[in-house]
């Protein structure tokens, strides 16, 4: 399966959404939307873009991460509360709220593959956890970052941004063809077979939650360098987004098919959805109401098509 | 190949959406009202009693003599969700508003739209839970005094002496922290108070009734509590474990007050002090003002409004026919109130006859 096919339902709302977003920006200011509306909106965007790429490695593999909210929440923190001086101490805090997010997807992948408990057990009590600890890094919001870091990563008037999406995307390219990528994609088909023909499966599993958890770690680096700095409690709004940008990307719950791609044009059409939504002048009371309906219709066009291919 | 029929379905999806609210949106952003000044509430969530009676009295507002002839206003919620409040406040630089007037998802996360907005010279004022960026204004009130005065009432009451409860709100967020604080200095101080039990009760009624129900079993006597928010709901609890309801330090939800006031039996003795919901129409007035130039770029503290059992006042500070979970204190009261609103401003939004307001900055 080509990865263009693979991602084609989340491509398809992308262009909707797209759509949707010129028209009403047209109408409502009688003119089409200027760099700064396409800069903010990458870079407001691009924390869920790389939260929705672990959760999509681990829903390929069958399983669900619902500790990112953790995840990002302790990353935040750490890049936060560590960023009080200079760009170079800014950075090495950065690579800890990584490294941090890879230890903690790391235990939840051994939880998951080796104590063999439901991925969505294991990741809802470690959700817990993790937020416990960014509590405890960070119990207030607060901290700043230097603007040097914020003008590498998330320039608000040069799109810097363009260059990690593309690092992101070409990241996911490349894993998909190590074997590695090939193997995540076997263990969330048929675990049994993959590990009849000798893929160690729990090693796959630990990889792929690690892999989410570093992702977590990433995207709070961006959290923190777009708002400038770090709220303990930043990760609690990744957990339902990101598997939102997964279901509307087309990747499969059961496991085995799909493309992070898919979820990277998910996460992006989602974000659309509330500009959509502002410029429609939709009553806010009813805003979460449409957003659910746009889900549902995202998620009911991809299931009608894989019905009838069936 | 399976483009085309996904492409043709969410097209027709996308060409219906914008077509069916065409004409709602029309009426909600009236067009190029020449002269009036545009300043919207970016709001992080609704879900709640406060920030429905917050919004509602913004409404109010704008709605009132000297907002109506001067103001356009628009108003935005944003789930508590950083990321769509982010975005809101992006749109409306984009609209080019004059004023953007925001209770934040989070006091850090919109350092950086906000200092975008700013940079446009658009005046951003932010209240409750405000935004920490320096260029933005704030307006509130001193979260510290609220847990030191609550705390002083219940020590005085007790003449320095007994056993005291303290019921938080949400972890994590700056006005919790900073009312604990203030509580705890000034029972820290007093040495014959002790501290018996600290738990969440998340500034919820219905969550701080379960949790004080769950510990009151294990509790020796309890001479006070001091409750961040849910006060109605703690007071029952002890009513329901047939314990005597000691001295209160809480919120101002209407629920609490009624036992003030005794409208509710038994009458309890008690301090009810809270975050009025009516400090979006301060930062209304303050980014009015200071658009117009009436005003200098200083951010306002205003006082609490703040009844005991013995001033609180029924049909003034007490609504015996609103519900328990309304917020009383959507009025000033007094002499020196700092804005005074009628009660159909708080329960629906619309404006109180006749009437044209005054706000007083301080």
């Amino acid at each position: 399966m080509s990865e263009l096919r693979a991602a084609t339902l989340g491509y398809a709302v992308l262009a909707a959404t797209a759509i949707a977003y010129l028209v009403v920006y047209t109408t409502s200011l009688g003119h089409l939307p200027t760099p700064f509306d396409y800069l903010s909106l990458l870079n407001t965007s691009l924390p869920l873009v790389f939260v929705a790429i672990g959760q999509s490695l681990v829903v390929l593999t069958g399983g669900i991460d619902l500790s990112v909210g953790g995840m990002v929440g302790l990353g935040v923190a750490i890049v936060a509360a560590g960023s009080t001086s200079g760009a170079a101490v800014t950075a090495g805090w950065m690579l800890a709220a990584v490294g941090a997010g890879a230890a903690c997807g790391a235990v939840n992948g051994l939880i998951v593959a080796k104590g063999r408990i439901a991925p969505i057990l294991t990741t809802l009590a470690t959700l817990s956890v993790y937020s416990g600890l960014a509590l405890k890094v960070l119990p207030v919001p607060g901290g700043e970052i230097s603007p040097a870091v914020r003008s590498v990563l998330t320039d608000p008037d040069v799109p810097t941004g363009l260059i990690w999406l593309g690092v992101a995307v070409a990241g996911w390219l490349v894993l998909r063809r190590t074997r590695f990528g090939m193997r995540v994609y076997a263990v969330g088909s048929d675990e049994t077979a993959a590990r009849a023909v000798g893929v160690p499966t729990v090693w796959v599993k630990v990889g792929v939650y690690a892999l989410s958890g570093v992702c977590s770690g990433l995207a709070a680096v961006f959290y923190v360098s777009t708002t400038t700095s770090g709220d303990p409690n930043a990760g609690d709004s990744f957990i339902l987004t990101s598997i939102a940008a997964v279901v509307v990307g087309g990747i499969a719950f059961a496991g085995g098919r799909g493309s992070a791609l898919g979820a990277v044009a998910g996460a992006f059409a989602l974000t659309l959805v509330i500009d959509v939504l502002f410029f429609a002048g939709i009553d806010p009371l009813y805003q979460s109401l449409f957003q659910g309906l746009f889900l549902v219709v995202a998620v009911l066009l991809g299931s009608l098509v894989r019905w009838r291919r069936a | 190949m399976m483009l085309p029929r996904y492409a043709k379905a969410l097209l027709a999806l996308a060409l219906l959406l914008p077509g069916t609210v065409a004409c709602s949106s029309e009426k909600a952003t009236p067009q190029e009202s020449k002269g009036k000044l545009k300043i919207a509430l970016s709001n992080s969530f609704i879900g709640n009693g406060w920030r429905v009676e917050m919004e509602n009295v913004f409404k109010a507002a704008c709605a009132m003599p000297p907002y109506k002839d001067q103001v356009d206003c628009s108003v935005f919620n944003a789930g508590n969700d950083v990321a769509t409040q982010s975005r809101q406040i992006s749109n409306l630089i984009a609209q080019g508003v004059d004023g953007i007037v925001i209770n934040a998802a989070s006091t850090s996360g919109l350092n950086g739209v906000v200092q975008q907005a700013c940079d446009r010279k658009i005046v951003v004022v932010s209240f409750d839970n405000t935004v920490d960026n320096k260029c933005g204004l704030t307006v509130n009130t001193d979260q510290v005094k609220f847990g030191e005065q609550l705390a002083q009432f219940i020590v005085d009451q007790l003449k320095g002496q007994g056993n005291v409860v303290m019921v938080t709100g949400v972890a994590g967020t700056g006005a919790d922290n900073d009312r604990n604080a203030g509580a705890k200095k000034v029972f820290d101080a007093n040495p014959g108070i002790k501290v018996v039990a600290t738990y969440s009760g998340s500034w919820d009624s219905a969550t701080a009734q379960r949790q004080t129900a769950a510990q009151l079993p294990s509790l020796p006597k309890v001479d006070g509590v001091w409750v961040s928010g849910g006060t109605d709901g703690v007071i029952k609890a002890f009513l329901e474990a047939n314990r005597p309801v000691p001295v209160v330090g809480g919120e101002a939800e209407n629920g609490f007050r009624k036992y003030l006031a005794g409208v509710t039996p038994p009458k309890v003795n008690g301090m009810s002090i809270g975050q009025p919901p009516f400090l979006s129409v301060i930062s209304l007035e303050l980014a009015r003002a200071v658009i117009k130039g009436e005003h200098p770029k200083t951010s306002v503290t205003i006082p609490f409004p703040m009844v005991t059992s013995e001033t609180v006042k029924v049909g003034e500070t007490v609504f015996p026919d609103l519900p328990d979970s309304f917020f009383a204190d959507f009025t000033d009261s007094g002499p020196n109130a700092t804005v005074v609103l009628c009660q159909e401003a708080a329960t629906d939004g619309t404006p109180c006859p006749g009437k044209t307001l005054a706000v007083k900055l301080g």
